[in-house]
């Protein structure tokens, strides 16, 4: 209960609050120096404020006031209006696909007064709170399936909407949502069959079928040899064919090599099965036939439905060596050289050659961080790096502290969030991720992405500081 | 206790996963900044990067069939960068010895390759980055030096620098020179080279560049270049072996009369394509030279040659019939404070204001004009009547620097006419124009009225494809009636039949023009007379093709007059048109079009291949195009395209009666035809924008 008169800072978190605010002040400083260019910025006032620096100390302003304003409004208003600000989230989702502006193919915003409104930042708060409201009444177990379809469903629509407008990054971010999900019972093997599948689906991209068959068949030998009873035996048998495919083939797959494992496999199979139960074999049997059908389909995908520029993508991630270094991977090999050029100290600030000279397209947004590398050197990666996991790290503390399911579900949602935007922007900076374009939280230019992120933090903080002050 | 045990490690699952990502994230950035950033680094500190520039690759400027009259010629330097991050000592202890035989072979300094080994060692000992190993290296070359130990691994492993250069080079020498022209740093640009720099001139590149020393870059690597993309070619309407007859005649004229500078343009009557254009002026070191571009960027008082648009004007406004007689008084006249005299000595007094044109009467033109012109009224009517033929403006050509016309506008409260201004205009005074703009005058007379404007870039082209086609344009429907330019021509026919122009008659064909002596330096009294002798006209007389006009300026030996300087240099041209061009010949008349004595075929590009697969020959060149060119050569066949272009007349002379048809009746014009055979004559011009006319097409 906050009683009146009480300042509205005392009890919110002053670990998340420092960072949030002191990376938003790195942000706007980056941002001044992408558009420094190579002549500086414009003496006047007015004209200062139509640069990117000058539109995102707006934003900052309008973020502050925001901010403010959630801590003024009362932390049951988010609970109660929970799912009506994500049904208003979904509607500008579907508005936008209608009334939005194209931009660079994709209708993802609106173009009012003068400013660009991106619904998919917000929608990714209200599913936050729909999610965390929906999860607090119902629990996921093994046997009731209901509820991880109605979850699912929660958040599946928007990212299908924000697929259409087509923005596979931001629709791809609602794949965070399984975090919650784990935390709130999804079973572990869900998630490693889930992982198992998206293995498989990028591993049938850019390794032959055959290659795979023989890799699973090798894999599905180790599982059942281990599990055997006379384990010595079989696992002898296994190294044996493991070595002689190794001498005789090079561990290339080769039919003979194929036709040897798989034997293996039915063999150590039928003598399980008597032996224990038909369980394993079957799983292993499964679990190869589907990665294969799954590989085989992605692979058909790729190379059949996929356009040149989509497959480009892929290609700069999985095989760069197959990319025009002029063309896609041009701009993975720039940012590389920036963040690389940086060594480690940094050039320092303003002296980032390839950072004034706008080297990298959308440097001021998804590759922000490719300046930081350049301008402040491995120090100031590992300064903004390091900020990022703490804030993780500091909101699933403070999740877990939440007396509230709904508050934990949340700040679950959050950190999710938070941590796939990271991971991915950073990731994707450094060649480690495919090139998708999302921002970096706090740093990126962008009025509508500093916005949404304020707001998930902001109501973060106000739910945190209720029960402080209980 | 379970539930409790569980949910705990599914925390941990969850903070063992942000940990995992984290050290990965972590480590990718050690591995970029500290590991490959010392490469990075090592190069310098801060801002030694720049972006510079890379020029695109001029297009080249080209003569009506394609011949080169300015190109680019690439050609190379080639530096070593004996301490490129991608080289390591063993590379270059292993290959060093190799490498200085070869560089001690094929560059020329006198070193050994012993020493040459010393050199290399010593330079990389120093740090030395940017040596340079040889310059004005051509393709063929650079294609040796890149085979060579160690530079074969290119620039970061084996510290091979290429720096791309061209030069400017004009295959013909002197021949229009100028009006081909030049960009160069610090100079005015000129001519079409200046005029199309745009186009010619491409999108530069760009390339990131890293400073070694104080004032040298280097490029990074060539990741980091945009590449250029060069320039489109100008196909210009001249006529290479025009050009050289039009060169070869004003030179030897002005020889003859150690003039100080001339000009001549050839001009298409029909279309307004300069075929042909000289400029040549006195240089004490190379004789005549062309050194600026006279025809164009010179506006003078034209003297004589004007007359044409003063009497142009008189009949215009019905005030005069040619056959009237009037008083010349032998030659000399008092006009107010001024006398006029007539230039050449005649001794007449009763003349036809015919035989007063032909014979170039200063006194009788200028008499008529002040009689009907008066400075209140006469000098508007004037003065619009030579608005209406286009004299006032300039012509628009596309060549840099072209003058304006100087007419006095009456209308204009702060221009004084004098008591004499008219009577001078009469006989072109007071009043300056530059040859072309002259010569369009003379061409839109032969052409009956129709002033076309003139032009001297046909098309862009990329490739040898045309990109761009650039046609005939109208500048005035009409710039006098019918019976007014009946007239003039027949004036301007008299001048070679019995006035000034006689001596320069033809037996062979027939011409028309009028002479110009005009006194450059009256202004300055007691001078000796500077004079400016000029012919402009057209042939054949008959059928007019061609319009040429030469100018020369301050002759100083063997005459000064129109008709014995300019004429003759006239009449040269005239001379080598007429046993060039075979539209000229009436009786070569059925291989127009095509220039030279081929044989050519043109038809649906379908049936030529039809017929040469059949004849089993390959030919040299071959098309896509629905309408192709069979032009036969020594041994082969070349099979070029015919340019069809939608919405525009095509040229079908010379191809057969079926295909012609097809192609004029598809841009839905009325055929008509007489005769047999293939299309030798189509009745309107090709490049025409099509509306539904009728065309006739004789055949032959």
């Amino acid at each position: 209960m906050t009683k009146a008169g009480t300042p509205i800072f005392r009890g919110i978190d002053v670990i998340t609050f420092s960072i949030m605010i002191s990376l938003s002040a790195m942000g706007w400083f980056m941002i001044f120096a992408v558009g420094y260019g190579e002549s500086g910025y414009p003496d006047s006032i007015p004209l200062f404020l139509k640069t990117q620096a000058g539109k995102q100390a707006i934003f900052l302003g309008v973020a502050t006031i925001l901010f403010l304003s959630i801590l003024i409004v009362d932390w049951k208003f988010w609970r109660t209006f929970s799912n009506p600000i994500y049904l208003g989230t979904i509607l500008l989702l579907v508005l936008v696909l209608v009334f939005g502006t194209e931009i660079k193919g994709a209708r993802s915003w609106f173009h009012i007064f003068g400013f660009s409104i991106q619904p998919s930042e917000l929608a990714k708060f209200g599913t936050c709170l729909a999610v965390s409201d929906y999860l607090a009444t119902v629990k996921i177990t093994a046997s009731s399936r209901r509820a991880l379809f109605y979850s699912a469903l929660i958040f599946g629509v928007p990212a299908l909407l924000i697929l259409l407008q087509p923005d596979a990054g931001s629709a791809l971010i609602f794949g965070s949502f399984v975090f919650v999900l784990f935390r709130n019972g999804l079973s572990p093997s869900f998630v490693l069959v889930t992982l198992y599948v998206i293995t498989l689906l990028i591993a049938g991209i850019i390794t032959p079928i055959p290659s795979l068959l023989f890799a699973l068949l090798l894999l599905g030998n180790l599982v059942i040899a281990y599990s055997m009873k006379n384990r010595l035996v079989w696992m002898g048998l296994y190294v044996l064919i493991l070595a002689s495919s190794l001498l005789v083939f090079n561990l290339d797959y080769h039919l003979e090599a194929i036709l040897a494992n798989a034997g293996l496999l039915v063999i150590s199979m039928i003598f399980y099965w008597r032996e224990t139960s038909y369980d394993l074999p079957i799983t292993v049997l499964g679990l190869i036939t589907v990665g294969l059908l799954f590989a085989a389909s992605s692979n058909f995908t790729f190379n059949n439905f996929l356009k040149p520029h989509q497959q480009d993508r892929i290609n700069v991630w999985l095989q760069p060596e197959k990319c025009d270094p002029h063309g896609s991977l041009y701009n993975l090999i720039q940012s590389r050289v920036a963040i690389g050029s940086g060594g480690f100290a940094g050039k320092g600030f303003l002296n980032g050659s390839m950072t004034r000279l706008n080297y990298i397209p959308e440097q001021s947004t998804d590759f922000i961080f490719s300046s930081i590398g350049e301008e402040h050197g491995f120090l100031g990666s590992i300064v903004v790096i390091g900020l990022f996991m703490v804030l993780i790290w500091r909101i699933i503390l403070l999740a877990e502290k939440q007396r509230s399911l709904f508050s934990r579900n949340y700040a679950y949602c959050v950190a999710g969030i938070l941590f796939t935007h990271i991971v991915i922007n950073i990731g994707m900076t450094m060649g480690l991720f495919p090139i998708i374009g999302i921002p970096l939280p706090f740093i990126s230019y962008g009025g509508s992405s500093l916005l949404g992120f304020t707001l998930m933090i902001g109501v973060l903080l106000k739910l945190d500081q209720n029960l402080k002050s209980v | 206790m379970n539930i409790k045990n569980e949910l705990l490690s599914r925390l941990y699952v969850v903070t063992a996963t942000f940990i995992i990502v984290a050290i990965v994230i972590f480590g990718q950035a050690a591995r970029i900044q500290i590991e490959e950033g010392d490469r990075w680094r090592a190069k310098g500190d801060s801002v030694h990067l720049k972006y510079v520039a890379i020029e695109a690759d001029r297009g080249n400027i080209m003569s009506e069939d394609g011949l080169l009259l300015a190109s680019s010629m690439p050609f190379f330097e080639i530096r070593f960068d004996l301490n490129s991050s991608g080289m390591n000592n063993k590379a270059f202890d292993e290959h060093i010895d190799s490498l200085a035989y070869y560089l001690a072979y094929h560059t020329d300094r006198s070193l050994s390759p012993e020493d040459y080994k010393k050199f290399l060692v010593r330079k990389k000992a120093q740090g030395e980055r940017y040596l340079l190993i040889k310059k004005n290296v051509d393709y063929n070359e650079l294609q040796k030096f890149k085979k060579f130990p160690l530079f074969k691994y290119g620039q970061n492993r084996g510290g091979f620098i290429v720096i791309r250069k061209s030069k400017r080079e004009r295959p013909f020498g002197q021949l229009a020179r100028r009006t081909i022209g030049y960009v160069r740093e610090n100079a005015q640009p000129i001519g079409i080279e200046g005029y199309f720099d745009d186009v010619l001139s491409g999108t530069a590149g760009k390339q990131l560049m890293e400073r070694i020393n104080r004032s040298t870059y280097i490029p990074v690597d060539d990741l980091t270049l945009i590449a250029p993309e060069k320039g489109l070619d100008v196909v210009t309407t001249l006529d290479i072996d025009l050009q050289d007859v039009v060169h070869e005649a004003l030179k030897s004229g002005l020889q003859r009369h150690q003039a100080d500078h001339g000009s001549v343009i050839l001009m298409d009557v029909k279309t307004g394509a300069i075929k042909a254009i000289s400029n040549l002026g006195k240089s004490k070191q190379y004789g005549y030279i062309e050194t600026y571009n006279y025809a164009v960027g010179e506006s003078t008082e034209p003297g004589s040659t004007f007359k044409l648009a003063t009497v142009l004007s008189l009949l215009e406004d019905g005030y005069i019939n040619v056959e009237e007689e009037i008083n010349i008084q032998g030659g000399k006249m008092k006009f107010y404070d001024r006398t006029m005299k007539d230039s050449h000595p005649h001794g007449m007094d009763t003349v036809t204001i015919a035989k007063a044109f032909a014979i170039s009467s200063n006194v009788g033109i200028a008499s008529i004009a002040n009689q009907y012109y008066t400075r209140e009224k006469g000098a508007k009517r004037l003065y619009a009547n030579l608005k209406s033929m286009g004299l006032t403006e300039r012509t628009g050509i596309e060549i840099q620097g072209e003058a304006a016309p100087i007419i006095k506008d009456p209308n204009d409260p702060k221009v004084y006419y004098s008591g004499t201004t008219i009577p001078w205009m009469a006989h072109g005074y007071e009043l300056s124009l530059t040859p072309l703009q002259l010569l369009s005058l003379y061409a839109a007379v032969a052409n009956d009225g129709r002033k076309m404007k003139p032009y001297i870039v046909k098309s862009y082209a990329r490739d040898g494809k045309i990109t761009q086609n650039f046609y005939p344009k109208i500048d005035i429907k009409r710039i006098a009636s019918k019976s007014t330019i009946k007239t003039a021509k027949r004036l301007l026919e008299l001048v070679v039949e019995e006035g000034t122009a006689k001596s320069a008659r033809s037996g062979r064909f027939t011409f028309a023009g009028k002479t110009g002596t005009a006194v450059t330096n009256y202004s300055k009294k007691g001078a000796k007379s500077k004079y400016q002798a000029s012919f402009a006209g057209y042939f054949p007389a008959d059928d007019p093709q061609y319009a040429c006009i030469v100018t020369i300026s301050e002759p100083s030996q063997k005459g000064y007059y129109g008709s014995s300087v300019a004429l003759p240099i006239f009449r040269k041209i005239a001379d080598k048109c007429f046993s060039m061009k075979e539209d000229l010949m009436p009786d070569l008349q059925e291989y127009a079009s095509l220039n030279q004595n081929q044989h050519f075929v043109i038809g649906s590009n379908e049936d030529l291949r039809w017929l040469i697969q059949n004849l089993n020959i390959q030919p040299l060149t071959e098309t896509n195009a629905k309408f192709g060119v069979l032009i036969g050569q020594k041994d082969s066949v070349l099979l070029k395209e015919r340019i069809i272009t939608k919405n525009r007349i095509p040229n079908v002379v010379g191809m057969g009666l079926r295909d012609a048809v097809y192609l004029l009746e598809n841009e839905g014009l009325k055929v008509t035809v007489s005769g047999f055979g293939k299309v030798k004559k189509q009745s309107i011009l090709a490049g025409t924008h099509t509306k539904g006319q009728q065309i006739h097409l004789s055949l032959g």
